[in-house]
């Protein structure tokens, strides 16, 4: 039985669901590039390099969502260093405690995958950023690669896992499958902002379209799947997402624009090839809009 | 130590808030700042808490309110039958809370006593505790931009004192002590109320999130009371979610895995 009274904890959108969204592709971006670097795969370095360049700046601009939405801004750190016990502190039972942690060990990650990056392409300047990187190269950037590569799928899923370690109906009602629905939608849509960098750069090989495309199609799928069977595992406790303003982003936002026509608009253009850099950028744009679509309407249905 | 805890007997409550009184005037507790708003030709906020349908006029728990006597007003359709049921309610200092498993900073702690306790200093405003809290308890003060709720008179306890709210009671209904002797006065009182004939009567908290330390008796199903009858701990379920996340992790590696490789190294290496 869920609480009859549980509180919402109120927090904006436009911090934390956004945060949800910008981590997620980022993270999303990030396992994809390291992944195909773990995995040798040397034809397609030029999508890992496009997913380091994407993955880095957009941790960056995560860490001040997440403090701006905090009572107390200053003080942040505790998430680290608690001042109760006066020492390290994680709190195993907690979500946003242990993914803090998993955020800050990624971002580190992603900041030498990006830094090996800028150096291959010679754009490193900064001699103390060069510095930098020379020190952290003793270790083989596979290293780096599969740590963050971990680390990166654990950030685009906790905060499902946050969501439904909760006593609001929804997010409860939901459980165990919203870190499912944010790993997958952390794929879909780091794959998509690859794609939409690349083709904008007009650097983006038939070949390696169409890897993307059908990386991006059954993990798709496999989002609608989870939507499906959320829904049904949610019962009477789903009404929230699926009426008023939610239900016109999750619905409309969410299923239709950021799913259902992606797919279609991939499966048209499939007869024969993969989609042209123009299309490509349409088609990722609009599953990028639907993940921040999604993460907003479950964020803001579990609160009302 | 014995946990120290109370026991509220709702069949002999009046209703009177002498104990929501009594807990604001001891923890120092402001007016409710949602229950006043501006009113044309009045230089302060006036109260706007009184809805017109319940004689209950600060309805739940919050910030400032660490306690609330729940008003359970039964009419039938013509008014000319009434039922009337009254629960002091505030945090229960669940033995496995909610509130105390999710907060990140270590500002939620139980302190020797058995109390669930905020310490203010601590408090980030992160708000992950609100919705963790099976009973909605724990609130967020816009204000000191950290959560708050009942302490179990943290300072009191710890000085040989009873809770403000018990020492106010006029009817003995909240009882404050060691839980194991609470419990024998709570199962007698079951007993009792039994044998007059209210066949509904049960014990609320023995079992729910770990035992609670402050337990009720009520005189209907926990429902009627606004509690919920099986409260879950959010972190009874963390190993699950958990297990689904990484399994879904697993299955967009293997995908990245095949999608990349099919025409990326096949045709290159024999
Ligand atoms: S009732 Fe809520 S606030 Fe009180 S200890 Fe339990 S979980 Fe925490």
């Amino acid at each position: 039985m869920m609480a009859l009274e549980s509180q919402a904890p109120h927090w904006e959108w436009y911090y934390i669901a956004l945060y949800f969204f910008i981590g997620g592709v980022s993270a999303g971006a990030y396992f994809i590039g390291s992944l195909i670097e773990l995995l040798g795969y040397e034809k397609h370095r030029e999508v890992s390099k496009a997913a380091y360049r994407i993955a880095f700046p957009l941790i960056c601009i995560t860490p001040v969502l997440l403090i701006a939405d905090l009572g107390r801004p200053e003080r942040f750190w505790h998430l680290f260093f608690s001042n109760g016990p006066g020492s390290i502190y994680t709190n195993h039972t907690s979500p946003l405690s242990v993914g803090t942690w998993a955020l800050l060990v990624y971002s580190g990650m992603s900041f030498l995958s990006f830094l090996n990056v800028q150096v291959e392409d010679g754009r490193l300047a900064l001699p103390a950023l060069k510095k930098v990187h020379e020190m952290f190269s003793r270790l083989p950037h596979k290293v780096y690669a599969a740590i963050g590569s971990f680390f990166g799928f654990f950030v685009a899923g906790y905060t499902g896992v946050l969501l439904n370690t909760t006593a609001r109906p929804l997010w409860a009602g939901t459980d165990p499958w919203i870190g499912a629905l944010f790993i997958v939608s952390a794929a879909s849509t780091g794959a998509a902002a690859i794609a939409l960098v690349m083709a904008r750069r007009q650097a983006l090989a038939p070949d390696t379209a169409r890897s993307l495309q059908t990386f991006e199609q059954p993990v798709m799928i496999a989002e609608l799947a989870i939507i499906v069977v959320m829904l049904a595992v949610a019962g009477r406790y789903a009404v929230p997402l699926l009426t008023g303003l939610s239900g016109v982003l999750f619905l409309g936002g969410a299923v239709l624009l950021g799913l259902l026509v992606p797919l279609g608009r991939q499966f048209m253009a499939r007869a024969g090839t993969a989609e042209r850099d123009g299309g490509v950028i349409i088609t990722s744009a609009f599953i990028l809009a639907g993940s921040a679509f999604l993460r907003i309407a479950l964020v803001q249905a579990g609160q009302s | 130590m014995n946990a120290k805890g109370m026991f509220v007997d709702t069949s002999i409550c009046t209703g009177c808030k002498a104990c929501q009184v009594a807990c604001k005037e001891w923890n120092g507790l402001s007016g409710e700042p949602s229950h006043f708003a501006k009113k044309a030709g009045y230089p302060y906020r006036v109260a706007n808490n009184f809805s017109g349908r319940s004689y209950d006029n600060t309805q739940n728990l919050s910030a400032t309110d660490w306690r609330h006597v729940r008003f359970i007003e039964q009419f039938n359709a013509d008014r000319s039958e009434a039922r009337w049921l009254f629960a002091s309610d505030s945090c229960k200092h669940c033995n496995n809370a909610g509130c105390l498993n999710a907060c990140p900073v270590q500002a939620i702690v139980r302190t020797d006593l058995g109390n669930v306790f905020v310490k203010q200093e601590v408090c980030i405003g992160c708000k992950y505790c609100i919705p963790a809290c099976p009973y909605g308890v724990i609130s967020f003060d816009q204000r000191t931009g950290t959560v708050h709720k009942c302490t179990l008179c943290n300072d009191r306890i710890h000085n040989g004192l009873g809770t403000a709210c018990a020492k106010a009671c006029p009817t003995g209904s909240i009882a404050f002590g060691d839980v194991p002797d609470l419990k024998m006065r709570a199962d007698a009182r079951l007993v009792q109320l039994k044998k007059l004939g209210y066949e509904k009567a049960n014990i609320y908290g023995y079992d729910e999130a770990g035992g609670l330390n402050v337990f009720y008796l009520f005189l209907d199903k926990p429902e009627v009371y606004g509690q919920p009858e099986k409260p879950v701990v959010p972190q009874d379920r963390l190993h699950i979610s958990s297990g689904v996340t990484v399994a879904a992790a697993i299955a967009v590696a293997v995908g990245a895995a095949i999608a990349f490789r099919e025409r990326g190294e096949k045709k290159d290496k024999p």
